[in-house]
């Protein structure tokens, strides 16, 4: 018999030897520098930037030297002074942060109105037809958000800006300016995009509610409106609050929009407003207009956090099947079902078919003059920017095939970086890499696209070291993109390695297989349909993609939607639309398919 | 074959708190070692650093030999490298590999070619009797199939150490025995050491070799397992090994009731020498009716008798305090009925928790 007396805590032996070990293991263990590398790559990929981009705030850029009194290269307030104070401030910032405002505010509303209703409507309702409205009313989110401005256009445009002239005026109905462009017809066609966003967030809250705590008001004696009002409604209020905060941060990062529906009428926003310093080449003043953004989207996140993690105090996640009973509209069925019809059909019919219809027709939806030139035609008389029907010449396939071999490129380096990061936090050999990786890849969530792609600019557009300048360059162009869809695959890569745990690699290791078998073997086939999924989304999202792209590409290197945007400038109305009407074709049919493949709801994927 | 020695192994996961604490542990070459204890105290960890996926804080673990990780030479040999075989608590099978696929992976790492890897993993399926599934997925398997797949995944590499973490946890009673008889079957054939996780103490008793008891990252005793039984180093492993658990009662500075009672037994026995803390007795120690001479014996109220097919587990009142009994032939008293309950095998234990070996010598004890 061994009898051990109580063994004491030994000491641990001293520091160098555990060290030594430590160092012999790390060298078996290709975690560790797969981590270190990682944590480099996005050091230098997201952190950098953010650097770089402050720093250009701060130091006098070459050509400003003579009014600003400095040398290039010496910190300076100028830019700040340039932006907040002087004479042209209220044009550089103050007039575009307050249209941002209104149309953050009006869209929101908008959105929470329209997207709010249908919510209650599908799922607490016994509205007809309750599935289908679900689904369809959400298909505004799968087209690119710009889609409903060029719609808004071919309908409402007067001859003020360049190009033909919209539906209305070509019948001889002048359309006043403040409909045709500015705040209006932007809060109204973003709001169109963004009401699914409020109908999932809303959707998937209210269907949690625990029918049980409505029944006990009632029982209590609450009439109805009051239950809504002191039981549903602050029940619903982290849903809301977080759907209101995602919104403003999207629109405040929005491009595509406020460029085709501001810009004729010089209504300017942040976004466009640092697109314009960009294109000016002010770079001083477009890394501080960047740097606000940047400030902005991180404020708005953290408020959302913050919120989310007040109200989880006293979220009642409903038991068994919470929802299951809907309210009765009696009457109001049909003219509810009929409300949702109207609401598709506005927000997905209307602008589909009068782009499509547009693209037939020389003068606007009159379909007397029904041609396919525009599609097809060897060559359009008057053109000169781009000659021929969008099948015809190169133009249309070599930005798809850009858009192609670029989005796809980043999404499936984004997918296989996500998946990696999964895989070192889970493997979790280092703690503080792990942390670090989670925090940093989730860092560009925080940051709206455009002023991440103008921070980038400021890190590559010049040679830093033995890194040459990058702008221009298609490489550029993938990582950016990569980097700004890596806070959604990280999510779903540390998602799907925590599933997955620690264990099947181990039974392998323990089997003789090494580090590169495992991955091979093991760990990417067994990953495959969450890489599948990792690719597939940010790809989806990539091709609608606009503000990043619109910073970084030059004319060498087109994507469809940077060539529908030229078209627009241009004023090639139909054409421009016919580009767009590709992408929708192209994002619609993947989200779909995707959706029913692989029984992912669009509500995990709200990166767009 | 190898012996598997681990010395002042201690296991941190980071704050304060050791998992393993200061462990000197020596599997025996060709032993069916057993680590035996409640749930959290530290077995999976252990099992995990001599496999080489856990690196411990402090100490040394070698296989004959070979030194596997020594912290204090800075020594360390990957899991891939060790050979051993390991079948993981929730079984790690590959879900993206069909059984066969699973079996045939190890051999497919040692670059068997491939008639002879089809023949092995065959074989190893059969001996867990889930050929039949060979082509399916581990997610069409039921739970005992999947832990069976995962104990061929393991055999088929003909490993000469096999660590197994509750192997048997998930099967229903036949095939448990079944599977156990298969087990010890093995480990006669292949000479392997084996280190087997369990906190079943009946499969631990029946199965090993060696049984090491351990306890909040402690291990508390290393016996041949009807030693432990007979022996039990200290009080956790007395209460811990056995079912119903052996009754320790608490002797107080003045005992009276049960504690006086036996305290006048032990006194009578050796004398004022030995002052134990704690009197324990099993149950089946306990036995009903009239007690021989020169044994402790007390008057006790039935309070409930419990059949159990082979065997009678009484619930008896002994003046203040209740005890069980088991008994190996019937039972027929009714509740309230007052019998006699001797013993002539009681365990004492000092103040300190550890057993009193001078009672041993007295031949009372077991
Ligand atoms: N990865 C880990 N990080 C931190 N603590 C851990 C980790 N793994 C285990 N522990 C802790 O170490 C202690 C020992 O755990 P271990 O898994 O070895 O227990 P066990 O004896 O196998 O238990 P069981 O019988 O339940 O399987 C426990 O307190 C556990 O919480
Ligand atoms: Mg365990």
């Amino acid at each position: 018999m061994a009898l051990l007396t109580k063994a004491e805590t030994p000491p641990p032996p001293p520091r160098r030897r555990r060290l030594v070990y430590r160092l012999r293991v790390l060298r078996h263990d290709p975690t560790a520098a797969l981590g270190l590398i990682l944590v480099i790559l996005l050091a230098y990929l997201v952190v950098a930037p953010l650097i770089a981009v402050l720093s250009d705030a701060f130091r006098l850029q070459y050509g400003d030297d003579v009014h600003a009194g400095q040398q290039p290269g010496e910190w300076t307030g100028y830019y700040l002074w340039r932006v907040f104070r002087s004479q042209i401030s209220g044009l550089l910032f103050w007039e575009p942060l307050l249209n941002t405002l209104v149309i953050a505010v009006g869209t929101t509303l908008f959105a929470l109105f329209l997207g709010g209703g249908m919510a209650w409507l599908v799922t607490r309702t016994n509205v007809p037809g309750r599935k289908w409205l679900a689904g369809a009313l959400v298909v505004p989110y799968m087209l690119p958000s710009w889609t409903f401005s060029l719609a808004w256009l071919s309908l409402f445009k007067n001859e003020r800006a360049a190009g033909q002239v919209g539906f209305l005026q070509a019948q001889g109905i002048r359309t006043p300016d403040w409909l045709a462009y500015g705040a209006v017809p932007i809060i109204i066609t973003l709001g169109l995009h963004y009401y699914p966003f409020v109908l999932l967030l809303v959707g998937n809250a209210l269907r949690r509610i625990d029918a049980q705590l409505e029944d006990s008001a009632r029982i209590l004696g609450a009439p109805q409106r009051t239950v809504i009002r002191r039981i549903v409604v602050p029940l619903m209020l982290p849903a809301l609050s977080s759907a209101v905060l995602l919104v403003v941060g999207r629109v405040l990062g929005t491009f595509g929009t406020p460029y085709v529906l501001g810009l004729p009428a010089d209504y300017r926003v942040l976004s466009t407003g640092l697109f314009q310093s960009i294109r000016d080449r002010s770079t001083g003043v477009a890394s501080v207009l960047a740097t606000v953004i940047v400030i902005i989207g991180v404020l708005i996140v953290l408020v959302d956090t913050r919120m989310m993690r007040e109200h989880r105090r006293f979220v009642t996640v409903g038991g068994k099947g919470a929802m299951d009973r809907l309210g009765d509209l009696r009457r109001w069925r049909w003219p509810a079902f009929a409300l949702g019809v109207v609401v598709f059909v506005v927000s997905v019919l209307v602008p589909v078919l009068t782009l499509l219809v547009s693209t037939v027709t020389r003068t606007p939806l009159d379909l007397s003059t029904f041609t396919l030139d525009y599609w097809f035609a060897e060559k359009l008389p008057g053109a000169v920017g781009f000659p021929h029907g969008v099948f015809r010449g190169s133009e249309l396939w070599e930005a798809a095939w850009n858009s192609l071999r670029i989005v796809g490129l980043a999404s499936l380096i984004c997918a296989v970086a996500g998946l990696l990061v999964g895989y070192v936090v889970v493997r979790g050999t280092a703690p503080r890499v792990a942390a670090f990786l989670r925090q940093v890849s989730f860092l560009p969530y925080l940051i709206p696209g455009i002023a991440f792609a103008a921070a980038s600019l400021s890190l590559f557009a010049v040679a830093r070291g033995p890194i040459p300048a990058l702008y221009g360059t298609t490489f550029l162009l993938i990582l950016v993109m990569a980097v700004t869809h890596l806070p959604y695959s990280s999510r779903s890569g540390i998602a799907a390695m925590m599933q997955l745990g620690r264990e099947p690699e181990e039974a392998a290791q323990i089997a003789g297989a090494s580090w590169w078998q495992r991955m091979r073997r093991i760990i990417f086939p067994i990953q495959k349909g969450a890489l599948v999924t990792g690719i597939v989304l940010p790809f989806i999202s990539g091709l609608k993609e606009l503000s990043i792209v619109i910073m970084l590409t030059t004319t060498g290197t087109q994507l469809l939607t940077t060539l529908s945007i030229g078209l627009v400038d241009y004023g090639y109305t139909q054409l421009a639309n016919a580009v767009v009407l590709m992408i929708a074709l192209v994002s619609f049919t993947m989200t779909y398919l995707t959706q029913r493949l692989t029984k992912s709801s669009l509500a995990s994927g709200l990166g767009g | 074959m190898p012996n598997i020695t681990l010395s002042g192994i201690a296991k941190s996961y980071g704050g304060g708190d050791y998992a393993v604490k200061n462990l000197d542990l020596t599997v025996p070459d060709g032993a069916f070692m057993c680590l035996l204890g409640p749930s959290g105290c530290g077995k999976t960890t252990t099992l995990r650093m001599i496999a080489g996926l856990e690196q411990p804080t402090g100490g040394t673990i070698a296989v004959g030999d070979r030194v596997l990780d020594s912290v204090e030479q800075g020594l360390y040999v990957p899991p891939e490298k060790r050979g051993m075989g390991l079948v993981f608590q929730n079984y790690a099978l590959w879900p993206h590999l069909s059984v066969r696929e699973n079996v045939e992976f190890g051999l497919r790492m040692r670059k068997v070619p491939a008639p002879e890897r089809r023949a092995k993993a065959e074989l190893a399926l059969q001996m867990v009797h889930v050929d039949a599934a060979m082509d399916r997925y581990p997610s069409q398997l039921s739970g005992g199939q999947q832990q069976r797949v995962a104990l061929a995944r393991m055999l088929a590499i003909n490993p000469t150490v096999l660590l197994l973490d509750e192997p048997l946890s998930n099967l229903d009673a036949r095939l448990r025995l079944e599977m156990r008889a298969e087990l010890k079957r093995i480990h006669e054939e292949s000479k392997a050491t084996i280190v087997f996780v369990t906190h079943d103490q009946l499969e631990a008793l029946t199965m090993a070799t060696d049984v090491a008891v351990m306890n909040e990252g402690e291990l508390q005793q290393l016996a041949p397992p009807m030693e432990m039984y007979a022996r039990p180093a200290n009080r956790f492993v007395a209460e811990f090994v056995g079912s119903p658990p052996m009754a320790i009662v608490e002797i107080g500075s003045t005992p009276t009731g049960l504690a006086g009672s036996l305290m006048r037994f032990v006194e009578s026995r050796a004398g004022q020498d030995i002052a134990p803390a704690a009197v324990g007795i099993r149950p089946e120690a306990l036995r009903l009716g009239s007690p021989p001479h020169s044994v402790w014996s007390e008057e006790a109220t039935v309070e409930a008798v419990l059949p159990a097919g082979s065997s009678w587990t009484v619930r008896l009142r002994v003046l203040d305090t209740e005890l069980y009994a088991l008994s190996y032939t019937p039972v027929e008293a009714a509740a309230g009925e007052v019998l006699t309950c001797w013993t002539d095998q009681v365990h004492l234990f000092g103040a300190d928790g550890m057993r009193i070996p001078a009672w041993d010598r007295t031949g009372v004890g077991a």
